[in-house]
């Protein structure tokens, strides 16, 4: 039976791939409908996962759904445009800066991070919120473990920066 | 351990992606140096403010919403086992109803051919062209017939061909090769196979023995009275002699 297990095997990760979505997408109503399509196709391709772990599975599924929506919508899903985003990592910060760091709200906290790229927003948010290994989250994106750590060493770099100086101009332009 | 490798393991470090030597090393450098510490201090409170921000669960509506998708395909794909499953059994049937014709048919076909052996030996038509060379009989079908049936001289090992003969079976013209033993006449039915080896190979039919093989596109069939043991010894002396 296709459906076998699903309560078991993918209902459990439903919280996970709903604060994924939610985090891809930026908007409610599109994390639902995304993990609603990501679930029927969980449940067609049950038979094949095996004895893998369900959560990086069902992620990846929720990652392909939105993907393959992004596209239809509008030709191509906002992509990192790793080759013109050079970006300084800021100097050393001293310790009062460290501080303000600290001093930010939930809200400013959760804006920076929406602003953040997708690619590097991804994994950030699979890192922190769903603690997974590199291993997991490179198999959840498809990319190489090595892409992963150095990917997440950017987006924190961003990140940080973002928390300290505010959106910056090119964020807010897009 | 140089400021250069903190740096280049510093996320691995701060997510616990490393080996316990690779951990032990990084912090006995940054024991020693401050400005690593305030790195890996700045990183650790960065992943600290990410996670202060709430976790988002999944509504509840979107729990039911998907809960009831899959009840419903589950019943789809109930459906559709079923309707397999008849499928399945209905071509099962079609196929036993299938074979029983064939087999039918094929029983249909030998009563034929023993018939025509039959009639060729009553009504004194068991010859069109009587001649115990096969470079008269072949050359005679050539014109009356849309193949060429190979025949050949049994007379080495005790089977003479005797002649030639045009027959009419399942609305096609075949050839017929005649060959003798002492009293006994075997008549050899030609044409081009249509299907492969579909046929059994051997019958018993009204004290007459019938057998059958597929060599080379062509549909043999030999009938006789004579006894199997010998009218296999014809049908293997047949097969072995080159044509």
């Amino acid at each position: 039976m296709p459906s076998r297990g699903f309560e078991e095997v993918v209902l459990p990760h439903l919280d996970a791939a709903y604060n994924y979505a939610r985090w891809l997408t930026r908007n409610d109503a599109e994390a639902e409908d995304v993990v609603q399509d990501a679930c029927v196709r969980a449940m067609r391709f049950l038979p094949s996962l095996r004895d893998d772990d369900a959560r990086p599975w069902l992620l990846a599924i929720v990652r392909n759904v939105w993907y393959s929506r992004a596209a239809r919508r509008a030709g191509s899903p906002e992509r990192l445009p790793f080759e013109t985003a050079t970006y300084d990592p800021p100097d050393r910060a001293p310790d009062p800066e460290a501080r303000l760091l600290q001093q930010q709200s939930v809200g400013q906290v959760r804006e920076a991070l929406e602003q953040l790229p997708p690619d590097f927003r991804e994994v950030v948010v699979l890192r922190e919120f769903e603690e997974m290994s590199y291993k997991a989250i490179a198999s959840v994106i498809g990319v190489p473990i090595g892409t992963v750590m150095s990917r997440l060493a950017r987006a924190r770099d961003r990140l940080s920066a973002l928390l300290r100086s505010g959106p910056l101009p090119m964020e807010r332009c897009r | 351990m140089s400021c250069d490798d903190v740096a280049r393991d510093l996320e691995a470090y701060v997510d616990r992606e490393l080996d316990a030597d690779s951990i032990a090393a990084i912090r006995s450098h940054i024991g020693a140096c401050a400005s690593c510490r305030q790195r890996v201090a700045e990183r650790e409170a960065l992943g600290r403010l990410v996670r202060s921000v709430p976790y988002r669960v999944a509504p509840d509506r979107l729990r039911a919403r998907v809960v009831a998708d899959v009840e419903r395909r589950r019943s789809l794909y109930q459906w559709i086992a079923w309707a397999t499953a008849a499928v399945l059994i209905v071509s099962l049937g079609a196929a036993i109803i299938f074979v029983r014709s064939a087999t039918v048919r094929s029983d249909a076909l030998v009563a034929d051919l023993v018939d025509s052996h039959v009639r060729s030996l009553l009504a004194d038509h068991l010859f069109d062209v009587q001649s115990t060379d096969q470079h008269t009989v072949k050359p005679w079908f050539l014109g009356k017939l849309d193949f060429s049936p190979p025949v050949i001289d049994l007379t080495p090992t005790g089977f003479p061909l005797v002649g030639g003969r045009l027959d009419y079976l399942s609305g096609r013209p075949i050839a017929a090769l005649i060959y003798q033993r002492q009293k006994h006449t075997i008549n050899v039915f030609v044409w081009p196979a249509s299907n492969q080896g579909s046929a059994p190979r051997e019958r018993a039919i009204r004290g007459f023995n019938v057998r059958h093989w597929v060599h080379d596109g062509m549909s043999f069939w030999a009938v006789s009275d004579l006894n199997e043991a010998e009218l296999n010894e014809f049908v293997r002396a047949f097969q072995m002699a080159p044509a």
